[in-house]
């Protein structure tokens, strides 16, 4: 009796050291991860914060005399993500749709979803070469932001078709249920009650999405460009013009790619300017993250307890 | 069957106003879940259907208001007459059926939308409701009878989510109502509320009845159906065995599987 006992202590004990070990182990590696993204995230936020809060850096041309500035890019890159999300969010929710509601269970849906899932994990510089040979030279679009904006696309559908069908997929089959049990038809059920509740999921999908896209560089080398552009802030509605902030079909240079460029190219005082246009960057994709929780949270309450 | 139907309704007298003949159901094209299954129902009366765990009972409810349409790779033979036209053929429109066939889940279903807004919801979409007036009307007509009025009057705005798990099944019934329909389908409403709940929605289903409308339960709560129904149907492994007047079912069963069952032995 009195060794049973004993054994049962030791056991216990045994357990709890495993456990203590294990639980360990385990932060240890999650405290690491999170060093790496903090140490990278403060190493840039160090090097560039001071070059990104100068006065002018936000505002000035690249081609500025004083203060050379990076407004041009900022905008490019702003633009150009938008022209990407009006292209790609209604072919990802539709085909999210179609894939969830509609499809049939056979060899030509589960083909369609692995041609997805391939897309997804395409190298982005092939989906720039592709660009620049299918968009820029034989549609004849030249080196343009529409260009570069459908590169973009090519590899936004697989994650937002994914957000989204997952996101349809997680709306319990009771709500789907109940609603044709009212007599309204699989469009209208889609439309009034899927939508509704998977939006938070697919808005923070986006945001997401936007957040990656926007700091894409190889896609767009080939098809956007990475001539820094001229912008000509004063006379907006000139659509044809090459200085035109909205004329899709003019070169276009993101953030990513200026980085890139001047990288590669280096000229006297570019790598603070490099620095400071990472810096930039880094919060745009930061702010993009905040924004999707957010509004994420925002919109499941606002849906909810309305 | 009249004996057990005081309250009927004049339109029914000489034929019935849902009724099943020799309808089967199929799985993955070969499943057979229900066997040929005759059975009929009346306006203003209460059908329970009982019977052990798969035995097909939600099945052949499902069938009544076509909701198996949705489950792909099954199939429903047999005929099931609707007002005296049968509504199993492949040009039936059962959008419009639907709308007065209602039914009402296990689970409490409501949308992610207002009190207020998930009564009207179907009936907006089905451009049944014109003014302002007409929706207040329906709404409070719809809670009313569903016996929600009282506890929701002042928060018919708020979301339909923050109601308990009985009052929002409440508005689901409410909901359902809302659409007018001649015949409400319950599957297994109450298994998951509490008794309290679950008392006052057979309170609503009783007053339902009253009101003439032909309403068919499935539950696996025995007490339930002796408490709810005016006739009971009892399946096992995809038979309908017995039916009859519920006080006759569980005062004298006839088949043994169906002694068995009342008495515990299996299910």
């Amino acid at each position: 009796m009195a060794s049973q006992v004993h054994s049962l202590d030791d056991h216990v004990s045994r357990i709890n050291r495993q456990d203590k070990v294990a639980t360990g182990v385990l932060t240890v590696i999650v405290g690491l991860v999170m060093l790496l993204v903090v140490a990278i995230i403060a190493y840039i936020l160090v090097r560039g914060g001071t070059r990104a809060l100068t006065p002018g850096f936000l505002t000035n041309p690249s081609a500025a005399e004083e203060a050379p500035g990076i407004v041009y890019q900022l905008w490019d890159s702003f633009y150009m993500l938008i022209v990407t999300l009006v292209i790609s969010v209604p072919i990802s929710l539709g085909a999210a749709i179609f894939l969830v509601e509609y499809a049939p269970d056979n060899w030509v849906t589960s083909a369609a979803k692995t041609a997805i899932e391939t897309l997804s994990s395409l190298p982005s510089i092939v989906v720039g070469m592709f660009g620049s040979l299918f968009f820029v030279v034989t549609l004849g679009w030249g080196i343009s932001i529409i260009a570069g904006a459908c590169a973009l696309t090519m590899f936004n559908i697989p994650i937002l078709v994914r957000t989204i069908q997952q996101a349809l997929e997680d709306v319990p089959r009771s709500q789907r249920d109940a609603a044709l049990a009212m007599g309204l038809t699989r469009w209208e059920t889609t439309i009034n009650v899927l939508l509704p509740a998977a939006m938070p999921a697919i808005v923070t999908g986006i945001v997401l999405s936007a957040g990656r896209v926007f700091g894409e560089a190889a896609a767009l080398i080939f098809t956007s460009g990475s001539a820094p552009a001229r912008l000509n802030f004063a006379n907006p509605f000139n659509f044809v013009s090459p200085t035109c902030p909205f004329n899709i079909f003019r070169p276009a240079c993101s953030l990513a790619v200026y980085i890139w460029r001047l990288t590669s190219e280096p000229t006297d005082g570019s790598v603070e300017i490099v620095w400071g246009t990472a810096t930039v960057l880094l919060v745009c994709v930061l702010l993009f993250n905040l924004l999707a929780r957010l509004l994420g949270k925002f919109l499941s309450r606002r849906l909810t307890a309305e | 069957m009249t004996d057990t139907t005081p309250a009927q309704a004049p339109a029914a007298a000489d034929e019935c106003l849902l009724a099943t003949k020799d309808v089967t159901v199929t799985y993955d094209l070969t499943h057979e879940a229900l066997h040929k299954t005759s059975l009929s129902f009346e306006s203003g009366q209460v059908t329970a259907l009982i019977g052990p765990s798969g035995c097909g009972k939600s099945t052949f409810l499902r069938c009544l208001n076509l909701m198996n349409r949705e489950i792909p790779k099954c199939s429903v033979g047999g005929q099931i007459l609707y007002h005296g036209h049968d509504i199993n053929t492949p040009k039936e429109n059962l959008f419009e059926l639907r709308k007065s066939i209602g039914m009402v889940f296990q689970q409490p279903t409501p949308f992610r939308k207002s009190i207020r807004e998930n009564i009207l919801f179907a009936p907006k979409k089905h451009g049944r409701v014109r003014s302002r007036s007409e929706e207040d009307e329906l709404v409070e007509t719809s809670l009313r009878q569903a016996a929600l009025w009282d506890e929701v009057k002042d928060k018919l705005k708020q979301s339909a989510h923050a109601l308990s798990g009985g009052q929002q099944q409440r508005l689901c019934i409410a909901r359902t109502l809302a659409m007018k329909p001649d015949v409400v389908l319950y599957d297994e409403p109450c298994s998951a509320l509490d008794p309290i709940s679950t008392f006052a929605i057979e309170e609503t289903i009783r007053s339902i009845a009253e009101s003439g409308i032909c309403e068919i339960i499935v539950t696996h709560n025995m007490e339930q159906a002796t408490r709810v129904s005016d006739r009971t149907a009892f399946f096992y492994v995809g038979d309908m065995v017995e039916t009859g007047a519920t006080q006759q079912i569980f005062s004298d069963p006839h088949d043994q599987r169906l002694v068995d069952y009342l008495t515990g032995r299996f299910g």
